[in-house]
């Protein structure tokens, strides 16, 4: 039953075809059985109850939730040892929203440790494996939610987004990943990595499903002082207007293949996927236009990225001390106690990245790095926000390809990074509403488009890709393992 | 060696009141029960998020607009990183790009002398947790994690102890004159951090500058600049200023020495940026002209007028504006038409010298300026004499009762001429012997023919009165 | 400019509080060089000193700030639930030395 949409559960649960406890016991028993195939959890909730249903669309419904939202009474970890014991009092503001309207927490899933990675490897519990392929990464860092959810285990989990931790997952897994403007979800309990950078958000199998969980979840907060009022947004309600004459824009340097002398045969496919796929969306009335933006501007998006989000993840994460929550080091000088809780419970990549973070925000060195990052992540945005002057979004193919091998890291910055694979984090920068949805397969796994439009028009960009996921088979597809 | 003078600039922090702390709900105030006074965000609980507490701004605005600063347009915060066990979040928020108030100048009174100080900046940020120890561990109480403080950071413009205490004094007084903070150094309320250098008297370049943390007392500050100068310039006489590092230093109070905390290559690199999670904030011209409305006028201000507009003593003026209640009772008394003069005598030795005796405050008293102004007519029209006065202030104060009740008849004076002179004839009729001593020259009696009026009269009959009338009967 | 050497980056990690290995340490300065020829293009954007750095997400929303009232404490028990070591209602380190 969970591998239906919301409200084809909903219409089941209200007809008594099934019961809140029954849908609890399937994904409990789903959970076990997709934590032993691809590690996707980190807690699986056993004393998980049904809850009645009223006419909330998520009410008795299960759902998952990254390790990275502080859920009271359950374990909450980040995916870090230095959280491996960490038990929060509170709950944060959107998955307390979604309690509020009867749904039903079953698990916290991994995630790379505190979202601060793209491969879904760095989880303090191992990595997960792709349920389409499981010698092949999910990405991440939302890793655990999107195996959970093309896997079937529920319609819908949690995730965040800092760079594309929500929609590159989604698209490799095949599903759908959904990140509104910045401050229509609070971010409250949400664990920082990079706060201004930072998204709530959720995957789903479908967009009517991630525009019912966003209006579910979304509202202003008095505990986040970024989040604003969106009561006049219903994103659910505009899901079918007519998108004929909508104007999209994609970016020729990123898109099209004459800029890629040396393209992989899967590269090919992939570029030749979305051209297809904007093809099928033509056939709409929606006009689409290849724009040309500044190679220095795009080039840099990664470097921008890493800068700002190492600097301010460096400053987030100098709570964790292990003197008030995590493990504590067994050293008896108190410094050398933080040191040993922090050497001991970082992986080597969020070490790295500290260094790095640091280095930029030193004094002597912050002009040129932190603050040139600053600047470019504000010409990048001027620059696309002038472009929704004059269209109503920007599509674009995520990533090079499908999901990549365990052995091909995708971590590591080095200059040949390809900007097809750090697009995304534009999203990030201006805080635009960003939605990724399944386009095809190649070599049988899954490949995504990602839909990005102007700040709080999220109605419209959900409205979108929803009109183009109904011109394709693969809404609510669930994953089949590919036997090679 | 030329003649020295010490070049001192003042970092002030001063806990701001307010219900409760800067960035988070948890209620500001002292608490003795450890960890009472907590919101999550004050011990960094994953995912808590700063929010700013208006108040804390509005107090920070009024005090930037009392010493003449510049208010920025947008108002944001910076972090300030580093790690130590009573900084929970391991930043602190603080202000650093976009304070409340920069470039600011006021005058202060050295010696009945007004000299000029140039202010920096005045920033708002939170307080740390505080850490009590023991033998081989320590423990950390939350409680004063988030408290809003001000730190106020002077130009190096001072040069003496004198004049870092009179400034210091002065800001505490403003502190209190706003009412944003009780402003007690004895609660630890106010801290100040010290630079303190020398150089030629006639030299432009300053010498080397040592910064000394953390003195908790105006005493204290005194001391460590006192010392200081005195290290430098025995170092520079010695020919040895060289060694004079640019360092942080401590103030050890019992030994009453600095010490060497660190060197500026061991400087912290705090790595200050923006708070991303507290979005800039526009001060809007409105909200500042409003909160100017609620500035009174200050201390300094109020004196000169009492000095030059009253005819009051520096050193009374001075007392009257010590406290703001107390400078407001004094107004309130010149509005009532009260003769300046007489109503600083009775606030400044009566009234001062009651509350102090109960520790009370100068509002929760019952004689109200227009009951000190019933008073000090009775006394005038010579209803009480000055004796009673003080006796009826008194009772005002204990009985709670209006000036009339204690004027009855009974105690009024006897200024009735007929009255007076029957009964001083019935004292000279019965005492016969006297009159003649007096009348033979023994003129010492006349006090005695005084005595018994006043026995006859319970010290009613009025003194003048009856010495007149005494001095004709007995001619 | 200084350039990035392993001490630093050793330096940089101490003062983090965190140890890392000579692998990690490498990898560090592989990846910082990625990231300083790419600043390096940026500094030659034209007039780039001029913009405004970007501090947030987004930087025109109408807010309002907090209204000064306070809120019952967090329990003491929820306070110290996580922490290793308590003495009484407060949390323990080993002694904290200037």
């Amino acid at each position: 039953m969970l591998d239906k949409t919301l409200k084809e559960i909903h219409e089941a649960l209200i007809n008594k075809q099934v019961t809140s406890e029954d849908l609890v016991k399937e994904a409990l028993a789903k959970s076990y059985e997709i934590k032993e195939k691809y590690n996707a959890f980190v807690t699986i909730l056993d004393d998980a109850k049904g809850r009645t249903v009223t006419d909330d669309l998520v009410s008795g419904i299960p759902f998952g939730v990254k390790d990275n939202y502080s859920t009271k009474d359950v374990l909450s970890t980040g995916s870090s040892n230095t959280l491996n014991n960490y038990v929060p009092f509170y709950t944060a503001t959107v998955v307390q929203n979604l309690f509020n309207k009867g749904a039903i927490m079953v698990n916290k899933t991994a995630m790379d440790e505190f979202g601060m990675g793209g491969t879904g490897t760095t989880c303090h519990t191992g990595p997960v494996l792709n349920p389409w392929d499981k010698t092949r990464m999910c990405a991440g860092s939302s890793a655990g939610s999107a195996c959970a959810v093309a896997s079937g285990v529920y319609p819908y989990a949690l995730g965040s987004d800092t760079g594309d931790s929500i929609r590159k997952p989604a698209a490799f897994c095949g599903i759908v990943g959904y990140k509104p403007t910045y401050g229509m979800l609070s971010r409250y309990g949400l664990f920082p990595f990079a706060s201004s950078l930072d998204h709530c958000g959720v995957l789903t199998r479908c967009v009517e499903d991630a525009a019912i969980i966003v209006d579910a979840m979304k509202g202003q907060d008095e505990n986040d002082m970024t989040s604003w009022d969106s009561s006049n947004i219903h994103l659910e309600k505009h899901l079918n207007d007519n998108v004929q004459g909508k104007k999209l824009f994609y970016i020729k340097e990123i898109a099209d293949l004459e800029n890629y002398p040396n393209a992989s045969v899967e590269l090919k496919e992939h570029l030749q996927n979305f051209h297809d796929t904007l093809n099928k969306f033509k056939t709409l009335g929606v006009e689409i236009e290849g724009v040309s933006i500044n190679q220095e501007l795009l080039n840099a998006i990664a470097s921008v990225y890493v800068i700002i989000s190492c600097a301010e993840a460096t400053s987030n994460m100098s709570n964790l001390t292990g003197i008030i929550f995590g493990p504590r080091g067994n050293n008896p000088k108190v410094m050398d106690m933080i040191k040993e809780h922090r050497t001991l419970g970082f992986s080597p990549l969020i070490k790295r990245r500290f260094v790095i973070g640091s280095y930029v925000l030193q004094k002597e060195n912050q002009e040129r790095y932190f603050k040139n990052a600053q600047r470019v992540r504000r010409l990048i945005v001027d620059k696309i926000e002038e472009l929704f002057q004059k269209y109503d979004g920007l599509i674009l193919p995520v990533s090079s390809g499908p999901a990549k091998h365990f052995d091909q890291d995708d971590d590591c910055i080095d200059e040949n990074t390809s900007v097809l694979e750090e697009h995304l984090q534009i999203g990030n920068f201006g805080g635009f509403p960003s939605i990724t949805i399944p386009s095809g397969f190649i070599n049988d796994l899954p490949v995504g488009i990602n839909i990005t439009g102007a700040r709080y028009h999220d109605e419209l960009v959900l409205n979108l890709a929803s009109k183009l996921e109904s011109l394709m088979p693969y809404k609510g597809q669930i994953a089949k393992e590919v036997t090679k | 060696m030329k003649k020295q003078i010490a070049v001192i600039g003042l970092e002030m922090h001063c806990e701001l009141k307010s219900n409760s702390k800067v960035f988070s709900k948890a209620c500001n105030s002292y608490n003795e029960t450890p960890n009472s006074n907590i919101a999550p965000l004050d011990m960094a609980f994953p995912g808590t998020l700063p929010v700013v507490n208006k108040k804390c701004v509005a107090d920070a605005l009024k005090v930037s607009m009392a010493l003449n600063c510049t208010q920025p347009e947008y108002m944001y915060f910076d972090r300030k990183n580093y790690y130590y066990p009573d900084l929970p979040k391991g930043y602190q928020i603080t202000q650093m790009d976009s304070p409340v108030g920069v470039n600011g100048h006021i005058e202060i009174e050295v010696d009945e002398e007004l000299i000029p100080v140039d202010i920096h900046d005045v920033h708002l940020e939170e307080d740390a947790a505080s850490l009590d120890h023991y033998f081989d561990t320590s423990t950390i109480d939350y409680n004063r994690s988030g408290v809003p403080l001000l730190e106020l950071v002077t130009e190096p413009c001072l040069h003496s102890a004198k004049e870092a205490v009179a400034f210091l004094e002065h800001m505490r007084d403003i502190y209190k004159y706003l009412d944003v903070s009780e402003a007690d150094t004895k609660k630890g309320q106010i801290r100040c951090d010290v630079n303190v250098s020398i150089m030629d008297e006639d030299s432009q370049v300053f010498g080397t500058r040592v910064e000394i943390k953390n003195v908790n007392s105006f005493g204290g500050v005194a001391d460590a600049i006192n010392y200081e100068i005195k290290r430098q310039t025995s170092l520079k006489e010695e020919g040895r200023y060289n060694e004079v590092e640019q360092e942080t230093r401590r103030w050890d109070e019992e030994k009453g020495q600095t010490i060497h905390m660190r060197s500026k290559v061991d400087a912290i690199d705090y790595k200050y940026f923006v708070e991303p999670n507290i979005p800039k904030y526009k001060i809007t011209k409105e909200w500042l002209e409003e909160l100017k409305q609620e500035i009174p006028q200050l201390h300094l201000e109020r004196k000169y007028n009492y000095i030059n507009n009253y005819g009051l003593s520096n050193y009374d003026a001075s007392i009257l504006v010590k406290e703001k209640s107390i400078s407001d009772y004094f107004e309130e008394c010149l509005k009532l038409n009260i003769d300046a003069k007489s109503a600083s005598n009775w606030i400044t030795t009566q009234i001062l010298g009651y509350i102090n005796k109960y520790e009370l405050t100068i509002n929760e008293i019952f004689l109200t300026p227009k009951r000190l102004k019933d008073l000090i007519e009775a006394l005038n029209k010579g209803d009480i004499s000055s004796k009673q006065a003080k006796d009826i202030f008194y009772k005002i104060l204990d009985e709670k009762k209006e000036v009339a009740s204690f004027i009855t008849k009974d105690n009024a004076q006897i200024n009735d001429e007929t009255v007076l002179t029957d009964l001083i004839a019935q004292i000279l009729t019965n005492n016969p012997n006297q009159v003649d001593q007096y009348k033979a020259g023994k003129t010492n009696l006349f006090d005695f023919f005084v005595g018994q009026v006043m026995k006859e009269t319970k010290g009613k009959a009025n003194p003048n009165l009856t010495k007149e009338i005494l001095t004709n009967k007995l001619k | 400019m200084p350039k990035f050497t392993k001490e630093m980056v050793d330096d940089y990690a101490a003062k983090l509080l965190i140890g890392l290995t000579e692998e990690e340490n490498k990898m560090v300065l592989d990846e910082f060089e990625a990231i300083d020829k790419s600043i390096e293009n940026v500094t030659k954007i034209k007039g780039i000193e001029k913009i405004e750095p970007m501090t947030h997400a987004l930087d025109n929303f109408i807010f309002s700030l907090r209204e000064d009232k306070a809120a019952p404490s967090i329990p003491i028990e929820d306070a110290l639930r996580n922490a290793a070591r308590v003495e009484g209602r407060e949390i323990e380190v080993p002694k904290v030395v200037d």
